[in-house]
Order: structure tokens, then sequence, then C-alpha cells
């Protein structure tokens, strides 16, 4: 990639498993994939899941994408081990919920990169304190591993299953585990998914119009990231989470006038209705410089399926 | 570990140990807790006696029975409950830290052993209604093993914040949400009614207290505090699961199980929604507290009941 900033719209997360889901992963656009050994692989398949990681990471990296894979917290150890391969850029304890269980895992993570010859700290560890257990240990959570980089989000099923409420009533109920954690995890330097609160009351994971509505909100907010679990969710996270034309074209002529302001020796200038001083200059370039990660990712996307395409041609050849 | 409390208690009807009126009717209402105020009267022998009465009569359809005890009243108020018979526990207004409980946690021991009791048996139901004890929450929920339900008192927490109730402001998303999320990681259940009701408390129409309570479900509440006795029916019926629900999460159980018979975890379910490890547990729960509900209801019927036959 051409830009250094991560970009990770759109994700999507799938059984290891499900053969017909990572065969097709690298199709689909998307900026980066979790494949889970956890909750959506069976107990009985745990074992036969394992074996199947590092094709699934070499599969599903074809698109471009990032490639986490979704770990089981009472096998850290076995997990981390299947897990850890080149391709890999994260792993994602769901249901973290002690110190302990994170420095095991960042042990584990260590002495596999080894083993493997990985650059070490190469892997990071994204925490999902999914629960309200977790939400409760997040301050000793954060500083548990140098490795984490950022918090899972919080209102999945997960979540709920931990208050012991209902999903899609309209009720947000994740006001104060969202509030606090972007707090502690901003307060220590890591990054929590912002995610604009839109109503849903039906819960299809494949609505297309929900998923651009939620991403395009939460772009408005300042938000980055997105999740999803059907294909249908992709391209709309994609195009709502980059910035548009008209979005980009207004930065410039902000961060223009702030130079021609900063000229002048002006604190502050009036562009349209918005005040232009230096916290909006710096919104301004913020955007600009998404915008071109944005472009950035979808080159090196466009460059990878070509290449994949092209090795499958020859293969077929 | 889940907040799976085997506790049923979706509403806590509140009466002043004043109101004689209130207090007679108590039984009446198929509250599955009453908790009976003394608002600030404690160790006058008339109170004595009308207490232990008043302990007797809640209890009549089936209630627990709490006596709301200011935090730094507890030893003289509690001597008014002496000789009652039927007392769950002590509801304690403005409880703020771990000391505050202990130390009513010491009278309480106190008061079971001089009342010949099993010692513990008694409850410490917490009402936090001010900012230090939504701050020092986690401390206060587990301050002790008596204690397996919390409270928030908005209408205190207005005083302490020197907030003026208002019906289309809530002040107070992030007090309920501490609560909540507090409460239910001590595995304890946390109680509520939620905007606008919580602050501004009044004698409303059903639908208006179903609506609430049905919003307090939604973000974690498992009950409410009722001051009026028209809030417990509709407290009751939001805090149990529809037969709807019950229903869904039948089918839903079914077509997981049906999954992981095929090698998947990760079922699609009718509607577009995915149905995974959590959606499946949260099946389950539901389906185990309507049966602890159910329980519970025929608990109290059976009271009231018994309550109606003439002595």
């Amino acid at each position: 990639m051409d830009s250094h900033r991560p970009v990770h719209r759109s994700g999507l997360t799938m059984p290891i498993n499900n053969a017909r889901f990572v065969n097709a992963a690298w199709t689909r656009g998307c900026d980066g994939f979790t494949l889970d050994l956890q909750d959506s692989v069976p107990q009985s398949q745990k074992a036969h899941a394992r074996t199947l990681v590092p094709r699934a990471i070499e599969i599903a990296g074809q698109g471009g994408g990032e490639v986490q894979v979704r770990i089981n917290q009472a096998y850290i150890e076995a997990d981390v081990a299947a897990a850890v391969w080149p391709g890999l850029s994260g792993l994602n304890m769901g249901h973290t919920l002690t110190v302990a269980q994170v420095r095991l895992m960042d042990a584990s993570v260590s002495r596999v990169e080894r083993e493997r010859g990985l650059r070490p700290g190469s892997i990071e560890i994204d925490v999902s304190p999914d629960s309200v257990l977790g939400t409760t240990a997040l301050e000793d959570l954060v500083n548990a591993s140098s490795r984490i980089g950022s918090f899972g989000g919080v209102g999945g099923y997960d979540y709920a299953l931990s208050l012991g409420v209902e999903m899609f009533t309209g009720v947000d109920a994740f006001f104060y585990p969202r509030g606090l954690g972007s707090l502690i995890a901003r307060a220590h330097g890591k990054a929590f998914p912002l995610a604009a609160q839109i109503r849903d009351t039906s819960g299809s994971v494949s609505d297309a119009d929900h998923a651009f509505r939620q991403a395009e909100a939460t772009r408005k907010l300042g938000g980055r990231r997105g999740s999803g679990l059907h294909p249908n969710v992709v391209e709309p996270m994609n195009r709502a989470l980059t910035p548009p034309p008209e979005e980009v074209a207004e930065a410039e002529r902000i961060l223009t006038l702030w130079q021609e302001l900063d000229e002048r020796h002006e604190a502050e200038g009036v562009f349209g209705t918005t005040t232009v001083d230096r916290y909006e200059a710096a919104r301004a370039r913020e955007l600009l410089d998404w915008a071109a990660a944005c472009a950035a990712m979808d080159a090196h996307k466009q460059r990878a399926v070509s290449r994949a395409q092209a090795r499958r041609a020859a293969e077929e050849c | 570990m889940l907040a799976t409390s085997a506790l049923v208690r979706r509403s806590v009807l509140v009466v002043p140990l004043l109101d004689t009126v209130a207090v007679e009717g108590s039984w009446r209402h198929e509250a599955d807790a009453v908790a009976l105020d003394l608002g600030g009267d404690s160790v006058r022998p008339a109170t004595r006696t009308s207490l232990a009465q008043a302990i007797a009569t809640a209890a009549r359809g089936g209630a627990e029975v709490f006596v709301c005890v200011e935090r730094d009243r507890v030893y003289a108020q509690l001597k008014s409950a002496a000789g009652a018979v039927g007392l769950t526990g002590v509801a304690v207004r403005d409880a703020e830290s771990a000391r505050d409980v202990e130390r009513v946690d010491e009278v309480l021991r106190e008061h079971e052993r001089n009342e010949g009791m099993l010692s513990g048996s008694l409850e410490i139901l917490p009402l936090v209604g001010t900012a230090r004890g939504v701050w020092n929450v986690r401390e206060v929920v587990t301050a002790s093993a008596r204690i397996r339900c919390a409270g928030i008192d908005e209408p205190g927490l207005c005083r302490s914040l020197d907030i003026v109730p208002h019906e289309q402001f809530d002040p107070f998303g992030f007090a309920r949400g501490r609560l909540i999320v507090e409460t239910l990681a001590a595995v304890k259940l946390p109680i509520g009614i939620g905007h606008p009701l919580g602050a501004l408390p009044r004698d409303a129409s059903q639908d208006d207290v179903l609506r609430v309570a049905d919003r307090a479900r939604n973000t974690g509440f498992k009950g409410a505090l009722c001051p009026f006795s028209s809030w417990v029916a509709a407290c009751n019926r939001a805090f149990t699961p529809t037969d709807e629900q019950v229903a869904y999460y039948r089918e839903v159980r079914q077509a997981f199980a049906e999954g992981v018979k095929r090698g998947t975890a990760a079922v699609p379910f009718p509607g577009g929604r995915m149905i995974d490890v959590p959606v499946d547990e949260r099946a389950r729960l539901v389906i185990d507290w309507s049966e602890r509900c159910r329980a519970r209801d025929a608990q109290k019927a059976a009271a009231l009941s018994r309550a109606w036959q003439p002595r």
C-alpha cells in the first residue's frame, strides 16, 4: 500500500470452516477479514478448523485486505499456534476478561513469531471486552500488552447477552459501555471504533441500505471503521466511509483559505458557514489524508485482485 | 459468567409506612416486593408495633418485604422492626461506599442475632441516589454477600447533582448505564424505570408505565422501583418475556441445534438474521427467565388466594 495509514472501512467475519465463504472472500472487495475460530465454529469442529487457518489466510489475503483471526478465550495457546502465519495482521480474542488472558496470548504470539521467523511484535492484538465483565475490566486490560492497538466495538450479540437485552429494539443499550470504552481507550492512546447509532429494528445482516446509512453517519461523526457479516454490506460500507468528492473539494478549499489566513497572520476566517481556524484546518487535513489512504487502499486491492486473477488463469492453463 | 441471578424482582412497590391506607392495601397489587418506607420515622413505640404489622400485611400477597431505611439511621430504624416476621431485608437510601454497606451489614448481623434469625439471611438492597454512589457503585454492590439487587434513585440523584428534572431531557443515561453494567457484572439485579418516570415519578397510565418499563428492560434493568401501586402490573408485564418472545426463542434454539448438527454455529435465520452461540445462549436464558417469572406468579397467586380467604 502507498499509505501507511490503516484503512478498514469494511470487514467480513466468517466461520473458518465454511469453505464457500472463505474461498470467495478475496473477491468481495473488503478491507479486512476476520476468520473465526470462535463462536461460529461448533465445538466438535474446533480442532479441524485450526488446521484450515494457513490456507484460509492465504486465500482471503489475495484480495488485498488485512486478515485477522478471532480466537477462543478457552484455547488461547492452541489457537495462537494455529493462527500465527505469514499474512496474518492481527488476532482478536472475543470475550476478553482478564489481564492474564491477554498476557498469555501475547506470550504465545511472541513464541510463535520467533519459531516461524515473523518480525517480532508484528502481530497486533485486538481485545474485545464484549460483555459487562469486559467493561469493568477495561482499565486493567488496556495496558496488558504492547500489541494492543485497539479495542473491539461494543454492541453485538455478546454484549446484549451479558446485559440481558434484546437486540434491534431501537433502544441504545450500549451508551455507557461505548462511552466508557472510548474514553479509557483514548486516554491510554488506543483506538476505539467510533460508530454512529442508527436505529435498526430488523437485525438483517445483509441489509445494504442500512449498512450504508450506518457507515455514512459513522463517517460524519469522524468514525473510520466498519464491519459486517454479509458480502452485501461490503461495498456500501467502503463507499460510505470514503469521503465523497464534494467533501474532499471543500476540505481543499478550507486548507487553501487557512494557508492564506496564516500568511496574513490571522487566526481565523469564514468559509461559507464554517469558521476556519487551526482546528478546522486540522480536520480538513485529516479528511484529505483519509481520502488519500482510501484511494491507496482501493488501488492496492485492485492490484492484488488482478494478480490473483492472473495467477488463477495461469493455473487453469 | 453471565447475569443469571435466580431472583425475580420485577416490581418493588414503595409504600410510606405512615400512609396507613396504602400499607393496608399493599399486599393486593401483586408486587414481587414491597419496600416499606420509614420516611425518617424510627423508634417511637407506636411505629415499632405498626412496622411489624405492616411487614406482615405487605407479605400477605406473597411479596418479599423490605424496610426502606436511611444510611445513617439504620440501627435506630431497624430497631422498630424488632419482632417482625417475614422481613426480607433493608433497602438503604444513599449507599455511597463499601463502608456504608459494611456498617449496614454489621447492624443486620446484630439484628439477626437478637431476633434468632439465620446469620446472613437479611438482604441489603442499596438505592443509589448520589453522585458519589454512582461513581463508587462497583464497591457498593460488591461490598456484601447480602446484596442481590441494586436500584437507582433518580429523584435522589437529581438532588445530589442539583438537576431540575425535565420531561424532555434525560440527564441520567450515564448513571443508569454505570449502575446496570456494574451490578450485572457482579451478577446481581439492577432495578430502575428510566426516563422520564425515574426522575419525574407520577401516577401514570398503564400504557405510559409499560412503554417506559419496556425501554428500561431494553437497557438492562430487570425490574423497577414503583412509587405508585398503579405501576406494578405494567412493570410485572414489561419485565416478563412475552409468549411471542418465548416461542421465537424456542425456534432459535431449534434452528441453532440443527445448524450445529450440520457443522456450523453461524446459522442464517428468517428475516436476514444470523444466529450463533450468544443468540442461542440468550434464547436459553429468556426461556429460563420466563419459567421463573411464571413460577413466581404462581407463588404470589397462591398467597393471594390464601389472603383473600376469610380469617
